[in-house]
């Protein structure tokens, strides 16, 4: 694969160069705001105020408040829960379970599910924490369809059980993506295989743990990957359902960020929270990659 | 071994139906092959033998037990795919053993045969390998290892060869007649290729469009095929068909000379039919058909020379060696006394 690059391009270096100015801006762009979170994350700077424009190298500070103050902490483990069981068992379990249970079918059910959760998905953020809220409330539907007619007394949902409900919002607004890649991963498992499976008397779970699971792995991690680096920085649709609240039971990393940098402006201490955040995110990214590589 | 029997079995894909009621009876040990052009159905009466297809009609037997209702890995039966179908991830050892694992048989037996069925096929020294570091001939090797494994009554191959270079494919025959002969097991094989059909099988079955045409041995087949489609489809070189008219005292050919013939149905002969190894070269005076050569092809051993009658029909002719032949030169062609089939108008052929 090496020196395959088009010889015309090659000796025309300004035409190379042309080409590759808008990949090179963009690289730039990236690579100054990164560089520019990094620095300021060892600096007082605040939104507003004095510090906004005196501001002053703090060391590392910042990053010692990550550990040495409430907030941090907290919000990361809510992530983690947020993130395992909404993303990790939520989306990617349910997705593969649908996409492997409505495989092959051709029925009205399968139309039904697969519109059901590509609304989920196309439904803007905004609108499906306001629907959500609405259910969930006090007097929303919940209450009014299921709770009351049972002669209970009504539930304030996303008060009493907030960090579930917006676990299962989450879920329902993302398992469209899992669904349709784990659907395009099983489409790419060979039909004979699996039947050479079936002969070999493999039950109908033994065919999908033992057979397809294995051969879409790849498919697995990738999905994996994705969806943990966006429900990790996920914002609108917790923000807006809650705020982060009741307390801070559902603030997140990004809604923590977000209080932290615009609500009491401390843009230095939010800085040093992305900084933390990169590099989380990156870490779980190379733990996905090696999962990526084939067994030796 | 088994011997499997079908009787009036059908498949329909919702209202359309793609197979007619086959009525089949294979004897144990026998080697049988389906041939027909692509898209006859020969896969889907396979796969319902194997019980990957559900039975819309009729009645499929194994060894005296009708299996309607079997699961496949309960009807003594495994499976050699076109595609050959091994577990990408597991390694040549494990895709022989997997079925056997399943079944929870003793590691020490599975071990020994999935050795044994490496040594029959000489894959031992890959059994540590991965399915994708094999050459094409080395996977289909595998996925009849895995099907030997399994020590089944009848085995099932679809396509196994049509993957494969040609070079390749016959030695592979070759190597899968000697594994009949060797494990004495029931075959039933799929192929749209009539050498394979011809060379393996010691019966064939001519499918086409959801019906059987003929059930025999290749010898039968190839002499008294019982109409226009199996003539047409069983031989290396097609069989030549012309229009002809009986007339009081023969068949009329196409250039108008008459074929002198005694047959108790021949006012219902509409197309003879000749092969082109039996056509033989004549001099204008003694010929049956005349015609303009068209095209030569030499292979050295053998040539076919395709003539072109005054009618604009094309008759091919199989001559032996190198014959000296020019394009646009003019053919003589006799009629030999034997090998002659008459067919009516329907295509059946008269006996
Ligand atoms: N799952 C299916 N749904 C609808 N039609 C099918 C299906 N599988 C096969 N067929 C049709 O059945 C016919 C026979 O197919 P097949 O047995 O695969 O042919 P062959 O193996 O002889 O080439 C074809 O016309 C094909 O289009
Ligand atoms: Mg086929």
């Amino acid at each position: 694969m090496k020196n395959q690059a088009n010889p015309w391009l090659t000796s025309n270096l300004w035409v190379l160069g042309l080409g590759m100015l808008p990949a090179i801006l963009l690289i730039g762009v990236l690579l100054y705001f990164t560089a520019w979170a990094f620095a300021f994350s060892f600096t007082d700077l605040a939104l507003v105020g004095r510090k906004s424009v005196e501001w002053e190298w703090v060391g590392l500070e910042n990053f010692q408040r990550l550990f040495t103050r409430r907030g941090f902490l907290e919000s990361l483990w809510t992530t983690v829960i947020f993130v395992f069981f909404s993303a990790i068992v939520g989306q990617s379990v349910l997705g593969f379970l649908l996409a492997a249970a409505l495989r092959g079918t051709r029925s009205t059910l399968r139309s039904v599910v697969e519109v059901c959760i590509m609304l989920g998905w196309l439904l803007p953020d905004i609108v499906a924490a306001f629907l959500w809220s609405a259910t969930t409330a006090q007097t929303g539907l919940i209450n009014q369809l299921i709770i009351r007619p049972l002669g209970l007394p009504p539930v304030n949902f996303i008060n009493d059980y907030a960090l579930p409900v917006v676990t299962i919002a989450n879920i329902w607004k993302g398992t469209a993506w899992s669904y349709l890649l784990f659907s395009a991963a099983l489409d790419s498992v060979s039909r004979e295989v699996v039947e050479a499976a079936k002969v070999d008397g493999a039950t109908p779970m033994q065919r999908i743990w033992l057979v397809q699971l294995p051969i879409i792995r790849p498919h697995i991690a990738t999905n994996m990957l994705f969806i943990t680096i966006w429900t990790f920085t996920y914002f609108p649709l917790i923000f807006a359902m809650t705020g982060g609240g009741p307390g801070r039971q559902t603030e997140t990393l990004a809604v923590f960020l977000y209080n932290q940098s615009f609500a009491r402006g401390n843009l230095g201490f939010g800085s040093a929270i992305s900084v933390a955040m990169l590099v989380i995110v990156g870490c779980l990214s190379l733990v996905y990659l090696r999962m990526l590589r084939e067994p030796k | 071994m088994s011997d499997v029997s079908l009787k009036a079995v059908r498949k329909s894909y919702g209202v359309l139906e793609v197979v007619h009621g086959v009525d089949l009876d294979i004897k144990a040990g026998e080697f049988v092959v389906f041939v027909g052009p692509s898209g006859c159905g020969k896969s889907t009466l396979l796969r319902m033998i194997a019980g990957l297809e559900p039975i819309s009609g009729g009645e499929i037997a194994i060894g005296g037990r009708v299996v309607n209702d079997v699961p496949s890995p309960q009807r003594g039966i495994a499976m050699v795919f076109q595609s050959y179908a091994l577990y990408p991830h597991m390694s040549v050892f494990d895709n022989m053993a997997f079925g056997l694992k399943l079944a929870k048989t003793p590691k020490a037996e599975v071990e020994a045969r999935v050795r044994e069925a490496a040594r029959i096929l000489q894959i031992e020294p890959y059994l540590d390998r991965m399915p994708k570091a094999l050459s094409g001939g080395q996977r289909q090797r595998v996925a009849i290892g895995r099907a030997i494994v399994r020590n089944p009554k009848v085995f099932l191959f679809d396509e196994p060869l049509s993957n494969l270079d040609a070079a390749l494919r016959a030695q592979t025959r070759v190597e899968i007649a000697k594994l009949h002969a060797a494990l004495d097991a029931t075959m039933i094989y799929v192929t749209h290729d009539q050498v394979e059909a011809m060379t393996l099988a010691d019966r064939i079955v001519v499918l086409n469009a959801g019906r059987i045409e003929q059930v025999g041995s290749p010898l039968e087949l190839y002499r008294n095929p019982v109409n226009t489609f199996v003539a047409g489809f069983i031989a290396s070189q097609r069989m030549n068909f012309l229009e002809v008219k009986a007339s009081a005292n023969g068949l009329e050919l196409p250039g108008g000379r008459v074929l002198a013939l005694n047959h108790a149905g021949i006012a219902a002969v509409k197309t003879l039919g000749v092969r082109p190894e039996h056509l033989l070269l004549a001099d204008a005076g003694n010929a049956d058909l005349s015609g303009v050569l068209a095209v030569v092809e030499q292979f050295g051993e053998y040539a076919l020379a395709y003539a072109e009658l005054p009618g604009g029909e094309t008759v091919t002719l199989k001559l032996d060696g190198a014959p000296a032949l020019e394009v646009g030169q003019d053919v003589h062609m006799k009629l030999p006394g034997e090998g002659l089939h008459l067919f009516d108008a329907d295509g059946r052929a008269l006996r």
